[in-house]
C-alpha cells in the first residue's frame, strides 16, 4: 500500500501512509484509538475506498472496491466484533461463499477443515453452532475460516482484547505457525508488549500518519524496556506516565455490599456461579479477575440487578437488597457499568444528552410529574462533556459518532455524576488506547479516595494490580482467592486464574 | 415568536419528492392506458382542492386517518408494528352502531356520548389486547397476531351484523340507525364533526408526549435499543402492553367516530380500510405528528378527487391507490439513497 489517503469529511484519517507486508511474517500495526489503523486495514478489506494512493499485491496493483474483491485476493479480516451468524454450525459458517450448486458440499468441506485443524493445531468442534462456543473459539473459528479460503493474509484487529492472558499464548502459537507456513499476519493493536513479543516488524501511525518502521532486528538489540519506552514516544504526543501512588486507604469499616453465598443460574438454567461470599468497603476498590468473560460477567449482572439471585443474599449498605430491582439499585446509588457499551450501556442512535438520562429519566431534575425538562437535561450533558474531556459536538451529537474511548468515558461520566455509593464496573478499559486507560483508571481511583466503593472485574493483570486494594480471582464459576493488593503477585494470581492453589 | 429554521424543513422535502415522483409516474401510466394526464390531474385538483365542497369532504375524510394516526405515532416510535389497527377500528364501529341506539334514549346526551365514545375505545383496545400479552410475554410477533386478528374482526362484525345486532326492520344486514341529533356534534357553521378536533388535538398530544415525556423517551429508547433500555431498568413488557393497547384505542375510537358522526349505523361489509391508509402516512410523515396533518389531507384529497374523477372518466377510482402505492414506494427508495448518499 503506497501513499493511501482517507478523509471522512473534515477527518484526514489516513494521510499519505506506505505500509508494506512481506511474505511469512507477523507485522503489528500500533497507535491508539483514532490514529487510523483500523481505516487502513479496512481500505485492505475493501470496506473503505481510498481517496489516493495505490495498492499492490504480489507485484499486481490492484483496485479493491468491495470485501469480495479483497477476499479474491487471499486477504482474510478478523474483526473485534466477529463476522459470524450463530445459529449455525461452525462447518456451515465457513462454508459461507462457497455455496456453488443446490445441495452443500458438506463431505468435501469436512475433509478440508480436518487437514487445516492438523496443521495448525486449531482444535474445535465443527458441528457445534457458534452461539454455544467461547469467544476464543469463536476468534479461532474466524481464523479457520480465513484459511478454509485458501487467503495467506491475516488481519487481526485487536486479537488479545477479548481473551484472557492464556488464551492468549495460544493465539500467539497459532500466528507463530501460521509464519511458519509463510502466511503473512497483520496484528492491529495498541497493546506495545505484546506488540514487542511477536512481531517481526511494527508500524506505528499517529493522527493518520505513519511515524515510525520498526524491523525486528532493532527491536530485538533494545531491551524491552528502552523499545516500549521510544514506541510510546511515537504513539503518542504526551508519553502518560504510569500512576504513582496506589489506590487509597480504606475509610471506614462498614461494608458498602456484603454479598452471602450468592449463587446465580446461567441463560439456560445451569449454575452460572456457585457460592460467592465477600464484602466491599467504602473507598476500596476490589478488583476481580478470571479466565472466563462469562463469570465475571454473571457477577457483574447479579449485583446490578441485571440477573436473578438464585439463592444467598445481598446487602448493601445494611439493607437487604436480594430482591431489589434494577431501577431501585440505581437509586440507592449503585451504579453498574456494562462492558458491552454499544448494546447496553447506550442508545446509539439517539444524542448523547437523551443518553445521559438512560438510568436517571425519572429522576429530578430530568423530569418531572412524567414531563421531561429538556433544558435541565442538556445542560447537565454539557457539563458532564466539558468535566471529563468528551470529544463529541456537543450534547445533540448521536453518540454512535462517538470513538469507543468517549463512548466509555461518557458512560462512566455519566455513572460518576449521579454520586454513587457503590459502582460495579466490567471491563471499564477494554479496547481503548493508553491514555484513554489511564484516564479511567485514575477516575476510578479518585472516585474511591471521594469514599466510593468500587467492584473491578477485569481480565488485564495491568489494571488489576494498579487499581485495585484487594484482589479476587474466579475460576470454575467461583471466586477461589483473595489478597491483599501488597500480597499479590502475577505468579500467585496466575496461578489462582488456572485453577492451582 | 420563533423563527422556523431551515434545518428543521429538510425531513419534509422527501416527502414532497416522493409525492410529485408518484404524480409524474402515475401520469405516465395514464398515457399508456391512453388517458390523459392532464385532463386527470387537472379535474383531479379541479374537484378536489378547487371546490369547497370537495375540500370539505376531504377534510372529513381525516378525521379518523388522524385518530388513527395518533395511536399508531407511539407505538410506531416503540418499535412496535400494529398492523391490525382496521380490526380494532371496525371493532369500536360494531359496538358504537349496536350501542348508540340504545343508549340515546336513556341518557342524557353528554354522557351517552361520552359512554359510546369509551365503548369504542374499550373495543379497540380489547381487540389488540391478547396480541399484546402475547408479545409482552412472549415475545411473539405482532406484526402477525394483529393482522390475524384484523381479519378476525372483519369476519366477526359482518356475523353480529348479519345475526344478532341485525335490525331487522330494514333489508340491508345493519344495525339501527342513529337519529340525527344524537349523532356527533359539528364544528360551529360548518358540517364537519368535531371528530377532525379530537384527532388533530390528540395526534398533536401524543407527539407531545413522545417528545417531552418519560413515557415517550422510554418508548424511543426501547425501539432503538431493546437491551439497552432492560439494562437501564425499563419494564419492556409494560411498555410493550402500553404501545400496542393506545393504538389499538385510538383505532376503536375512530371506528367509534366515523359511526356516530357519518355513517350512523354500522352496516355488514363496511370497511373503508383508513388503517391501511394510516399505516403508510405515518411512515411517510417519519413519525412526526405535524407532518401527518398535511400529509393526510393528501390522502383524503386523493380518495375524494378520485373518486370525482372516477365518474368524469374512465379511470377506476383504485387509481388513486396506484398513486398513494407509488408515492411510498419512491418514499422508500429516497430514504435508501438518502442513507446510501449520507444526505443526512
Amino acid at each position: 500500500m503506497d501513499g493511501i489517503t482517507k478523509r471522512f469529511r473534515n477527518v484526514l484519517a489516513n494521510d499519505n501512509v506506505d505500509f508494506h507486508l512481506r511474505a511469512g511474517e507477523i507485522h503489528s500495526l500500533l497507535g491508539e484509538n483514532g490514529a487510523g489503523k483500523s481505516t487502513l486495514m479496512n481500505i485492505l478489506a475493501g470496506m473503505y475506498q481510498p481517496d489516493a494512493g495505490s495498492i499492490s499485491v504480489r507485484g499486481q496493483k490492484v483496485k479493491i472496491s468491495s470485501p469480495q474483491d479483497s477476499l479474491k485476493l487471499g486477504i482474510g479480516m478478523v474483526y473485534q466484533h466477529f463476522a459470524l451468524i450463530p445459529n449455525l454450525t461452525v462447518i456451515e459458517n465457513l462454508m459461507l461463499g462457497f455455496e456453488g450448486g443446490f445441495f452443500l458440499k458438506l463431505k468435501k468441506a469436512k475433509r478440508k477443515l480436518h487437514h487445516i485443524i492438523e496443521a495448525y493445531g486449531l482444535s474445535i468442534d465443527p458441528y457445534k453452532m457458534i452461539q454455544d462456543l467461547s469467544v476464543s473459539e469463536r476468534q479461532r473459528t474466524e481464523i479457520l475460516k480465513i484459511l478454509f479460503h485458501d487467503s495467506d493474509i491475516f488481519v487481526l484487529d485487536e486479537p488479545t482484547s477479548v481473551l484472557a492472558p492464556a488464551e492468549t499464548v495460544n493465539l500467539f502459537h497459532t500466528l507463530k505457525l501460521l509464519r511458519k507456513a509463510g502466511k503473512t499476519v497483520v496484528l492491529i493493536t495498541h497493546n506495545i508488549s505484546e506488540a514487542l513479543a511477536i512481531s517481526n516488524r511494527i508500524t506505528i501511525m499517529k493522527a493518520g500518519r505513519k511515524t515510525a518502521e520498526l524491523s525486528g532486528n532493532t527491536l530485538s538489540a533494545m531491551d524491552p524496556k528502552t523499545a516500549s519506552d521510544k514506541i510510546l514516544d511515537l504513539m503518542f504526543e504526551t508519553i502518560p506516565q504510569a500512576e504513582t501512588g496506589g489506590p487509597a486507604e480504606v475509610i471506614d469499616d462498614d461494608p458498602v455490599l456484603e454479598v452471602k453465598k450468592v449463587e446465580v443460574l446461567g441463560n439456560r438454567g445451569q449454575i452460572g456461579l456457585k457460592p460467592i461470599s465477600f464484602s466491599i468497603k467504602k473507598g476500596e476498590i476490589v478488583g476481580i479477575t478470571g479466565v472466563a468473560g462469562e463469570d465475571r460477567r454473571l457477577l457483574a449482572e447479579v449485583l446490578g440487578g441485571q440477573r436473578q439471585v438464585a439463592a444467598g443474599q445481598l446487602f448493601y449498605l445494611g439493607r437487604d437488597i436480594t430482591q431489589t430491582g434494577i431501577t431501585q439499585r440505581f437509586e440507592l446509588g449503585i451504579s453498574y457499568i456494562t462492558d458491552d457499551r454499544i448494546n447496553e450501556g447506550c442508545v446509539p442512535d439517539m444524542k448523547l444528552s437523551e443518553n445521559s438520562i438512560l438510568q436517571s429519566y425519572n429522576r429530578h431534575p430530568n423530569s418531572r410529574l412524567g414531563i421531561l425538562n429538556r433544558q435541565n437535561i442538556r445542560s447537565s450533558t454539557c457539563d458532564l462533556i466539558s468535566r471529563f474531556g468528551i470529544r463529541a459536538t456537543g450534547p445533540d451529537a448521536l453518540v454512535s459518532t462517538l470513538s469507543g474511548g468517549n463512548i466509555q468515558k461518557f458512560i462512566l461520566a455519566r455513572s460518576l455524576g449521579g454520586k454513587p455509593n457503590l459502582i460495579i464496573c466490567s471491563s471499564p478499559t477494554y479496547g481503548l488506547d493508553a491514555v484513554t486507560v489511564r484516564f479511567i483508571q485514575k477516575l476510578l481511583k479518585k472516585e474511591s479516595r471521594r469514599g466510593t466503593a468500587i467492584l473491578l472485574l477485569t481480565p488485564d493483570l495491568d489494571e488489576l494490580f494498579s487499581c485495585s486494594t484487594r484482589i479476587g480471582v474466579m475460576f470454575n464459576r467461583e471466586i477461589i482467592g483473595f489478597m491483599d493488593r501488597c500480597e499479590a503477585t502475577t505468579e500467585k494470581v496466575g496461578k489462582l486464574m488456572v485453577g492451582i492453589c | 415568536m420563533k423563527t422556523v429554521d431551515i434545518a428543521t424543513l429538510k425531513p419534509a422535502i422527501l416527502p414532497i419528492v416522493s409525492i410529485l415522483f408518484s404524480l409524474i409516474t402515475g401520469g405516465i401510466i395514464l398515457l399508456i392506458i391512453g388517458q390523459d394526464p392532464m385532463v386527470y390531474f387537472g379535474l383531479l385538483f379541479a374537484q378536489g382542492m378547487g371546490t369547497s365542497l370537495g375540500v370539505v369532504e376531504a377534510i372529513i375524510k381525516m378525521a379518523p386517518l388522524l385518530i388513527i394516526s395518533a395511536g399508531l405515532l407511539p407505538c410506531f416510535s416503540a418499535g412496535l408494528w400494529n398492523i391490525g389497527v382496521e380490526g380494532q377500528f371496525l371493532i369500536g364501529a360494531m359496538l358504537t352502531g349496536w350501542a348508540a341506539p340504545l343508549l340515546a334514549t336513556a341518557l342524557p346526551y353528554p354522557i351517552y356520548l361520552s359512554a359510546i365514545v369509551l365503548l369504542g375505545i374499550i373495543g379497540g383496545m380489547g381487540w389488540v389486547l391478547l396480541p399484546a400479552i402475547l408479545k409482552a410475554r412472549y415475545d411473539i410477533n405482532e406484526i402477525i397476531t394483529t393482522l390475524m386478528m384484523s381479519w378476525l374482526a372483519i369476519n366477526l362484525v359482518t356475523w353480529m351484523v348479519k345475526g344478532p345486532l341485525n335490525d331487522l326492520s330494514t333489508v340491508p344486514a345493519q344495525t339501527t340507525l342513529i337519529p340525527l341529533i344524537h349523532r356527533m356534534p359539528l364544528i360551529p357553521f360548518s358540517r364537519i364533526h368535531i371528530g377532525l378536533i379530537i384527532g388533530a388535538a390528540v395526534l398533536l398530544g401524543m407527539h407531545w408526549i413522545i417528545k417531552r415525556t418519560t413515557l415517550g423517551y422510554q418508548f424511543r429508547v426501547m425501539s432503538a435499543n431493546k437491551k439497552a433500555a432492560r439494562h437501564s431498568g425499563m419494564n419492556v413488557p409494560r411498555l410493550t402492553l402500553y404501545g400496542l393497547v393506545i393504538s389499538g384505542g385510538f383505532a376503536g375510537l375512530a371506528g367509534a367516530g366515523e359511526v356516530l358522526a357519518i355513517k350512523g349505523l354500522f352496516q355488514s361489509n363496511w370497511n373503508p380500510q383508513y388503517g391501511m391508509t394510516a399505516i403508510p402516512l405515518i411512515f411517510l410523515a417519519r413519525l412526526n405528528g405535524w407532518a401527518v396533518i398535511p400529509l393526510a389531507f393528501f390522502f383524503s384529497f386523493l380518495a375524494v378527487g378520485g373518486e370525482f374523477v372516477a365518474r368524469h372518466m374512465g379511470v377506476p377510482v383504485f387509481f388513486v391507490h396506484v398513486l398513494e402505492g407509488l408515492t411510498l414506494l419512491f418514499f422508500a427508495a429516497s430514504e435508501y439513497l438518502e442513507k446510501r448518499w449520507g444526505l443526512k
